[in-house]
């Protein structure tokens, strides 16, 4: 419910204030929005996911990823509801097919990567500073409006705003939602390149930082 | 069976955080203002000790508080690891440091069951096979599909206490022997607490009941200030420890 609502919200106030046309625009969100909740809410979700189990980690022994790895993969499923749901509502607007569209998990499973690697060494950071959870938060509020989710990247024009904001790893994912979705085509090779070594090298970073940390939380939750 | 305890050398030191919960706040604020951190005190909890437990021993730590006698089991359980030295277990390890830990408030006695068994590494069948048992163990028939949050402290005990005891390691760890509820659930507790030190292969535990720790144990090791001060005969050990606290 949450994210359709935030949907139309966004679709009537953004839709008048860019003058665009209401339907494709919906869309256009709806492709921007499915990626950008998944990012944050794994990111709010799991850095503090060991901190709530902490009482369990002194009482048993066992591999601590477990739970950055179980929370984040519940908000995956749940992006994954959210996505099925405004599929729905866009066929109603919009009735078209197109074979890009089986490239979604695909583009989901690099989003997840990408955030779970990001979460994994939040989530150890967290321990350190209790108080990071909030700033968390904070700061992926800030994050959003850098992120071309409710207008169009080229409307910034050509100056330092959109070269920085060019630079933003998350940009790369939402065009992977992007063009099958509003233009019905694969992403280019480049774009899947950069995302792949994106997510990997996050993932690989989280991991690492993970492991090296996991044998000392334990002295400090 | 195979199982074996061996420690060799190993030290466990905590930081002794004197901030308090370090925030990011505190952080950038101290280091602006020019007024540092204060450094945080190392405290070893276990000093350089070596241990090496065989198959079928049944061993007893004795010693005053925070002589390192927990620490020690955790470091067993792998909750802890050594900051310096080894340690190495072989065979299951099962611990009952805290009963209840991993219970979850909302679900029902029946999923905590489930969410239990799981954490202590059964699989599903598994747990299924004990279902029953531990149900009818813990007198909760009744209320078993009830979330247990709504519990009171007796029931609560008695299921945690009823799964704990369900499992059968080769290496048992306890803290403390326990049993709540009325005098019929602690003597029947109690059976059941016999039968499962007697299935274990190795029973590593600490209390402070001497008589208890003469009734259950071949060896009894005494720790203090994170040394092993004696390692020996149950009652030998526990006269010199009894006599050095007078």
């Amino acid at each position: 419910m949450n994210p359709l609502l935030t949907m139309v919200a966004s679709t009537i106030i953004f839709g008048t204030l860019f003058k665009a046309d209401i339907k494709t625009f919906a869309i256009y969100l709806f492709a921007g929005f499915i990626p950008w909740n998944c990012f944050n809410n794994i990111l709010i979700q799991t850095s503090s996911s060991l901190l709530a189990n902490e009482g369990l980690m002194k009482k048993i022994a066992f591999p601590k990823i477990i739970f950055p790895v179980a929370v984040s993969i519940s908000v995956l499923i749940d992006s994954l509801f959210s996505f099925i749901a405004l599929f729905f509502l866009m066929l109603m607007i919009q009735p078209t097919f197109s074979w890009a569209l089986f490239f979604i998990p695909v583009a989901f499973l690099l989003i997840y990567i990408f955030s779970l690697g990001i979460a994994l060494t939040l989530s150890v950071l967290t321990v350190y500073f209790r108080d990071l959870q909030y700033v968390i938060t904070i700061l992926l509020q800030i994050f959003f409006f850098f992120t071309p989710v409710v207008y169009k990247i080229d409307s910034l024009g050509n100056g330092v705003v959109a070269k920085l904001m060019g630079l933003n790893p998350l940009n790369f994912f939402i065009q992977l939602m992007r063009l099958p979705i509003v233009d019905h085509i694969f992403p280019s090779l480049s774009i899947i390149a950069v995302t792949v070594m994106l997510s990997f090298s996050s993932l690989l970073l989280g991991i690492y930082i993970f492991n090296k940390s996991e044998i000392n939380i334990i002295y400090r939750l | 069976m195979n199982s074996s305890i061996k420690i060799i050398n190993a030290s466990v030191s905590f930081k002794c955080y004197e901030n308090r919960n370090l925030s990011l706040k505190d952080f950038f604020s101290r280091n602006f203002s020019g007024n540092m951190l204060r450094k945080d005190r190392v405290f070893s909890a276990l000093n350089d000790i070596s241990l090496e437990i065989k198959p079928g021993e049944r061993v007893g730590l004795i010693g005053r508080n925070g002589a390192g006698k927990s620490t020690l089991l955790k470091l067993v359980c792998g909750i802890y690891h050594p900051s310096s030295g080894k340690t190495a277990v072989q065979g299951s390890v099962a611990s009952l440091i805290e009963l209840g830990a991993g219970f979850h408030q909302e679900f029902t006695g029946r999923e905590n069951l489930y969410l239990n068994g799981a954490i202590l590494g059964m699989d599903e069948k598994q747990i299924r096979g004990i279902e029953d048992e531990v149900i009818k163990f813990s007198e909760l028939e009744s209320f078993i599909d009830t979330p247990i949050k709504y519990y009171s402290s007796g029931m609560y005990m008695r299921l945690a206490f009823s799964m704990a005891t369900a499992v059968h390691p080769d290496i048992l760890v306890l803290d403390e022997v326990f049993a709540a509820g009325d005098i019929g659930f602690v003597e029947k507790a109690r059976a059941r607490m016999y039968r499962m030190v007697d299935d274990a292969n190795i029973l590593l535990m600490v209390s402070h009941d001497m008589d208890l720790m003469k009734e259950l144990s071949s060896r009894v090791i005494w720790i203090d200030c994170g040394k092993i001060m004696e390692d020996g005969n149950p009652s030998d050990v526990i006269n010199r420890f009894k006599k050095f606290i007078e």
